[in-house]
């Protein structure tokens, strides 16, 4: 089983993100993994550990920042890595899909996984995008993966705790919401050693791929800091509480 | 005394059990040798000596158990002198007409060795109705009362032959062997004295007045008597006795460095080139010094009694890891199970639930009477539960995550770290970019947690009132790794050394303070192994000194409180930071009393050692909320209308205590505070806000 | 091309979601703005679909697509986006919506923009505001071009507006839905046991401010006329007030419902770390420094259990 397993690496959420212009000020923000990248790998190594195959863990590189999230990866239990070198922070969702897409058209994937979404998603996620553009089905939201032969079950959260399942000719791509399993730990010794022994694959970003959005402003929601009080005796609370649920249709 | 042919018959059973003897002990020296490098440890003749001087007066035993230690201490006593009266029950055997009865007057002894003689007549006398009476006590604690302390809890994981009743079994042999040897001792005294009593062998002559002279009686009861120790010399080196032997040779080699200095990983020395993984998945892995353990340990349990995890109800207890040790030792080197060697720890010494609920506070390190330091193998088996990817709690999981990629646990931003001080009626100097006196650390918790920041933020207006020149690290900061490591992350522990080292190399400072005692540990204990040279003080310290030196002065006493004070394991009984606090609340005025358990002895609130990031809790009463009950039913003894309060000097602390009182619906009766709280009040500086939430 | 909008609806289980409806009252206002139409489509067999007030509705009626499948949804959506080339194409950003959405915008090279907040018409142009990097920062964006794909998050938009009774023209599947990689196997619904909180669209939570096991009754009555369950911060649990599987926090459950209704929690963090997610917050506290004020929606310093028996009588 060969399974791709395209990443994203986004602005860290811990922090507060500076604007800049009209986008986020990409100088001044740390660059994490997207968590449902770690859901993704998850799904993917426990399916090469069912199954056998090899994992194939590829991102683009956009501040150079990228090769700690691949060690991560490879101390989780993928076989290889690749970086494209696009050096472009700003890069939207449809020119990184495209580009991982064009990377991943020679590798002769069984499955492509990608994390559900991620947090810069403006312009839509990376998975369908790449499914499009490889021409595979897409199936996102999954919660658990397995393979016999040439198809795999795929399981689909839906809200209030329903599950679809579905029977899944390979190949296809999908976006992993959760693995099956919570993502293993890899101690950072175990990174560390991969920072030294492993190689990491270079590609040059090819194809080319643009979202289509004038981005007018950016900035934080209007401030709310603190709770709008509801005034007066506890009857007009109530009444004022009462009230706004249902205008919302919650009451 | 003996015929030539018992003669004969003592020298072959003589020969036997010391080959079983040799055997015994080789086996167990074989054994110890099959574990890793330890640390090297200095000096050991003089460390060896002076254990040796510790046993003899039995220190280490009373740091518990007060009554009972003195009773084992003559146990000790009794058994010490029973070998010298062994070795002249053995000279009465072998030479010919050698006898010690009556003042020795067989021998026509010189006469200035007479009272000696008498001497030695009445110790070893009245010594054998001692020793009787007290291993009837102990034998009557095991079998008759059933001492709860000696007993495990359900849910702790037992070597199927513990919990068959294995050490009791042990115990019996021991005993009766006791018994049947000092009775057939005074028996054969007894019947030897043909002239009627002597005077400095009441007892013996007491039994003679019953039973009469006797030659054969002397014969029979002489062989009962040795014949026995030559049975039970070997026997001992295969039972849990072994620790007659072990325990000096084991507190003469234990631990030399700071307590809070953990063994490496991977031992720094490397014997024929052997490759280690780190930590400890089977036996072997561990330090040959924690392989001694087991043999060394007396199976008291006085670890259990003082150890938080296993007050909570959790499946830990250090004794069980031990016992469990010294059983599976057994077994594969006595036994026929040499594949237990290759069982992983987690399956046969301690559950992997047992593991992460230890929190690593030292207590039971500190109580062995024998030196030894479970706490040390259980820190092992995580670091290597770690590399093996066995799945670890949530909790413990994010915040191992969120250190590495932040170096907070909290999941904030590196940047968010310095903010509280950006909030300060007065700028906090940024250590990185201007040479500061004082480099305050401050640790993530007093850093992010809103709870805290206002205590935060008074040691910094205290700082600042006092004109001490300090700063801080602001985003150059990283969790000190004192937990991480302990949790068992090595690697990631390495990591954040290297980031802070790398800050403290871009700042210019004279000294390191920490309002975290965990960070001080680290900082003071293990960061000199990775280059830090620095002095790492706690702020109660640095306090104490601004009072003393007449920088800080107390403007308002604080006589309307009274306050008892929790020594955090880390500052306390790993780095023995008692005074200074103890000294502060003095200087205050508050009235002061101690809780039964306080310095070495104090009790864990249970948040060391990565349990405070566990996602799952446990039900039961938590090691905190006892904690406050301590502290109310020590105030109760001291009924008055003053304001009671519980003192910290811990920022974790703070969170776990204010939530104990919650839970256990203790609020209006004691509040929790740090303890700047109280010298913001004495020194005049503004009032803080109540903790909330 | 037209001015049309489009409402991509979704249904489970032969009900329409509530953004289905959000849509489609955003959609009118739009299409006003645009000078075109508004309308629903429903791809599904089987399904009563005339309840939306649109212009009109449009449903795909064929067996095959009964249970929503990514594929042949998609494919289907693409055939008729094709066809008809409106101007705006509302999707929910939601699990059905999102596996279709950006798919579509790769597959016809027209821009997406996604978790929308808002949606309006400026200058002619569509301008739409996004709720990025986890709600820390609100993106306006215009999509250029001659279609805009918009993915729209659930809630933002009253759902009164889009409730109607247009009658819907059923059509056959534009396109051939035999051959497809991807099958609908079965549904599974969540087994029974306790109330799962993390599932529920509306919580009331109660603190400590309880006061006392006998004092729950009232929650549970409070949260039965609000179609709610109960949820607690921990030292309620912890008394045995309620049941473990109610807690929420750190230690506890994650929720993220649409109501966390809090009644005497005072927002210690560790009871923020598993619902400061929810989507309308509101706190009742008689503590007015309370730190939950800090990040509840709406607040009120008031007694909790006056505040209850007089929202009882109002319900
Ligand atoms: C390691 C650790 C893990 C934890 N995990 C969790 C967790 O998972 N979940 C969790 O919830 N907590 C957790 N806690 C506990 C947490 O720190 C708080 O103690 C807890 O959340 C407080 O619960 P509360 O708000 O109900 O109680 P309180 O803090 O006592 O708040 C009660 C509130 O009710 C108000 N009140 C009182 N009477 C009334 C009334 N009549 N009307 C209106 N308001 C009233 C008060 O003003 C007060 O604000 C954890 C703590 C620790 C240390
Ligand atoms: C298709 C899909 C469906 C999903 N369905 C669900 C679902 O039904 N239920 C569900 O729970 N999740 C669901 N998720 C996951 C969901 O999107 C969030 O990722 C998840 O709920 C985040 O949890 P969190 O808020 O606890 O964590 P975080 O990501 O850690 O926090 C989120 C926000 O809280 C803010 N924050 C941090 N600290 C504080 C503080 N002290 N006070 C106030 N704010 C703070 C952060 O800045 C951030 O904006 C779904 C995801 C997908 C893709
Ligand atoms: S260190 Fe503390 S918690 Fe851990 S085993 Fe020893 S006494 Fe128990
Ligand atoms: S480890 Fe030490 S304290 Fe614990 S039972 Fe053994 S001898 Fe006693």
């Amino acid at each position: 089983m060969n399974i791709v397993v395209a990443i994203k690496h986004i602005p860290s959420i811990a922090d507060d993100l500076p604007v800049k212009g009209n986008n986020v000020d990409f100088d001044s923000v740390d660059f994490v993994l997207n968590e449902w990248d770690e859901h993704s790998i998850e799904q993917a190594v426990l399916i090469k550990e069912a199954v056998g195959g090899t994992v194939t863990v590829v991102g683009v590189d956009l501040i150079g920042e990228l090769d700690n999230a691949l060690h991560l990866a490879l101390a989780k239990g993928a076989d290889k890595v690749v970086k494209i070198t696009a050096d472009d922070p700003a890069a939207d969702s449809h020119q990184q899909a495209k580009w991982l897409a064009e990377a991943i058209k020679g590798m002769g994937a069984d499955m492509v996984f990608a994390g559900v979404q991620a947090s810069n998603d403006i312009d839509g996620q990376i998975g369908p995008m790449i499914a499009a553009y490889l021409d595979m089905p897409y199936i996102g939201g999954t919660s658990a993966i397995e393979v016999s032969g040439n198809t795999a079950t795929v399981s689909k959260e839906f809200p209030g705790g329903v599950g679809m399942k579905y029977s899944v000719t390979l190949p296809f791509v999908a976006g992993v919401q959760s693995a099956p399993k919570p993502p293993r730990y890899a101690p950072v010794s175990k990174v560390r050693q991969m920072a030294q022994t492993a190689t990491i694959e270079k590609v040059a970003p090819t194809g080319e791929a643009s979202a289509g959005l004038a981005f007018k402003k950016m900035a934080p929601p209007v401030a709310t800091g603190h709770a709008e009080m509801i005034e007066g005796s506890p009857k007009e609370v109530a009444a004022k509480i009462v009230e706004l649920l249902k205008s919302k249709g919650l009451a | 005394m003996l015929t030539t042919i018992e003669k004969i018959l003592f020298i072959l059973l003589a020969l036997v059990s010391a080959g079983f003897t040799v055997h015994g002990f080789k086996t167990i020296i074989d054994t110890i040798r099959m574990g890793r490098p330890a640390p090297e440890l200095k000096n050991i003749p003089a460390s060896l000596l002076k254990a040796g001087v510790t046993v003899l007066f039995q220190q280490t035993i009373f740091k518990a158990r007060k009554v009972l230690s003195a009773i084992h201490m003559g146990l000790f006593f009794g058994l010490i002198t029973y070998a010298f009266v062994n070795l002249v029950d053995a000279l009465e055997g072998l030479v010919p007409n050698f006898d010690l009865i009556y003042s020795g007057k067989h021998l026509s002894p010189p006469a200035w060795t007479v009272p000696l003689i008498n001497a030695y007549n009445l110790i070893s006398d009245v010594m054998s109705g001692f020793l009787l009476i007290a291993i009837t006590v102990f034998l009557v604690r095991r079998f008759i009362v059933k001492d709860k302390a000696l007993a495990y809890r359900e849910n702790v994981l037992l070597n199927p032959k513990v919990k068959a009743g294995g050490q009791a079994k042990d115990s019996l042999i021991v005993g009766v062997f006791v018994i049947m040897h000092v009775s057939a001792h005074l028996m054969s005294q007894a019947y030897r004295l043909t002239e009627g009593a002597d005077p400095f062998m009441p007892i013996a002559s007491f039994l003679n007045s019953i039973f009469g002279a006797s030659q054969t009686g002397v014969h029979v009861a002489w062989w009962i008597s040795i014949g026995w120790v030559m049975f039970i010399i070997p026997y001992l080196s295969r039972s849990k006795h072994t620790h007659f032997f072990m325990a000096p040779i084991n507190l003469g080699l234990a631990k030399q460095n700071p307590r809070g200095q953990l063994d490496p990983a991977i031992p720094l020395k490397v014997i024929d080139g052997r490759k280690y993984d780190p930590g400890a998945k089977v036996i072997t892995d561990l330090a040959w010094t924690r392989i001694m353990d087991a043999y060394a340990c007396v199976q008291c349990n006085r670890c259990q009694d003082v150890c938080p995890a296993n007050f909570y109800g959790r499946p830990l207890s250090p004794s069980a890891l031990e016992v469990n040790k010294r059983y599976l030792l057994k077994e594969a080197t006595f036994g026929s199970h040499p594949d237990l060697l290759l069982a992983p720890l987690t399956e046969t010494v301690i559950s992997p639930e047992a593991v992460w609920s230890c929190t690593t506070c030292y207590a039971c390190v500190r109580v062995c009477p024998v030196g030894n330091e479970p706490m040390a193998d259980i820190v092992d088996i995580r670091r290597r539960m770690l590399i093996d990817g066995f799945e670890i709690d949530s909790g413990v999981q994010n915040a191992l995550q969120s250190l590495a990629t932040n170096g907070n646990w909290m999941g904030k931003g590196k940047r968010l770290r310095g903010r509280w001080a950006k909030e300060m009626e007065f700028p906090v100097k940024n250590a990185t970019e201007e040479p500061v006196e004082v480099l305050w650390f401050v640790g993530d918790t007093a850093s992010f947690d809103e709870r805290v920041i206002p205590n935060t933020k008074m040691v910094a207006r205290i700082f600042h009132q006092a004109g001490l020149d300090f700063g801080i690290l602001y985003q150059n900061e990283s969790n000190a790794g004192n937990d991480v490591r302990r949790v068992g992350e090595e690697g990631l522990f390495e990591q954040l050394v290297e980031q802070n080292m790398a800050a403290f190399g871009k700042a210019q400072f004279k000294q390191i303070v920490t309002t975290d005692p965990h960070s001080f540990n680290t900082l003071k204990n293990e960061y000199p192994q990775f280059g830090g040279k620095f002095e790492v003080k706690h702020y109660t310290v640095t306090l104490l000194k601004l009072f003393e030196e007449g920088k800080l002065t107390v403007k308002n006493k604080l006589s309307h409180y009274k306050v008892t004070f929790h020594d955090p394991c880390y500052l306390g009984r790993y780095n023995g930071g008692f005074t200074a606090p103890r000294k502060l609340l003095e200087l205050l005025g508050v009235e002061f009393h101690e809780m039964p358990r306080n310095c070495e002895n104090s009790f864990c609130c249970g948040a060391g050692g990565g349990q405070i990031w566990m996602g799952k809790v446990a039900p039961g009463e938590r090691p905190a909320e006892n904690r406050i009950k301590e502290a109310l039913t020590t105030f109760e003894r001291h009924p008055n209308e003053k304001k009671q309060l519980f003192i910290v000097t811990c920022p974790k602390d703070m969170v776990m205590y204010s939530d104990a009182v919650k839970t256990t619906g203790n609020e209006g009766k004691i509040e929790v505070r740090d303890i700047i709280q109280l010298v913001a009040e004495a020194v005049g500086v503004e009032e803080v806000s109540q903790i909330v939430g | 091309m037209s001015n049309d909008v489009f409402v991509i609806t979704e249904h489970l289980d032969g009900k329409f979601s509530d953004v289905s409806f959000e849509m489609v009252g955003k959609a009118k206002e739009l299409a006003k703005a645009l000078g075109g139409q508004a309308v629903a489509v429903v791809v599904g067999g089987g399904v009563e679909a005339n309840v939306f007030a649109s212009d009109s509705t449009i449903q795909v009626d064929d067996a095959a697509l009964s249970q929503f499948n990514p594929e042949a949804y998609g494919k289907v959506i693409e055939a008729l986006v094709k066809e008809k080339a409106p101007r705006v194409v509302l999707f929910g950003w939601t699990v059905t919506g999102m596996d279709v959405a950006a798919w579509l915008s790769a597959r016809l090279g027209v821009p997406c923009a996604a978790y929308a907040k808002d949606v309006r018409v400026e200058g002619g142009g569509v301008v739409v505001s996004c709720q990025a990097y986890g709600g820390k920062l609100t993106a306006e964006v215009a999509p250029e071009g001659e279609t805009a794909i918009v993915a729209c998050l659930a809630g933002s938009f009253p759902a009164e507006a889009g409730q109607g009774a247009t009658a819907a023209e059923k059509i056959a599947s534009p396109v051939d839905l035999s051959g497809l990689k991807m099958k609908f196997i079965e549904m599974v619904k969540p087994a029974g046991g306790d109330v799962d909180i993390t599932a529920q669209t509306k919580l009331v939570s109660v603190g400590r401010g309880i006061g006392g096991k006998e004092n729950i009754e009232l929650a549970e009555e409070l949260a039965a006329k609000l179609g709610a369950a109960v949820s607690a911060s921990r030292p309620v649990v912890d008394a045995g007030w309620l049941p473990r599987t109610r807690q929420v926090g750190k230690s506890g459950l994650k929720v993220k419902p649409k109501l966390y209704l809090m009644l005497g929690i005072s927002g210690a963090p560790e009871h923020l770390e598993g619902m400061k997610s929810a989507e309308l917050i509101i706190a009742i506290n008689t503590d007015k420094k309370a730190p939950i004020f800090n990040v509840a929606h709406y607040g009120a310093t008031a007694d909790l259990f006056e505040v209850a028996e007089a929202m009882l009588e109002l319900l």
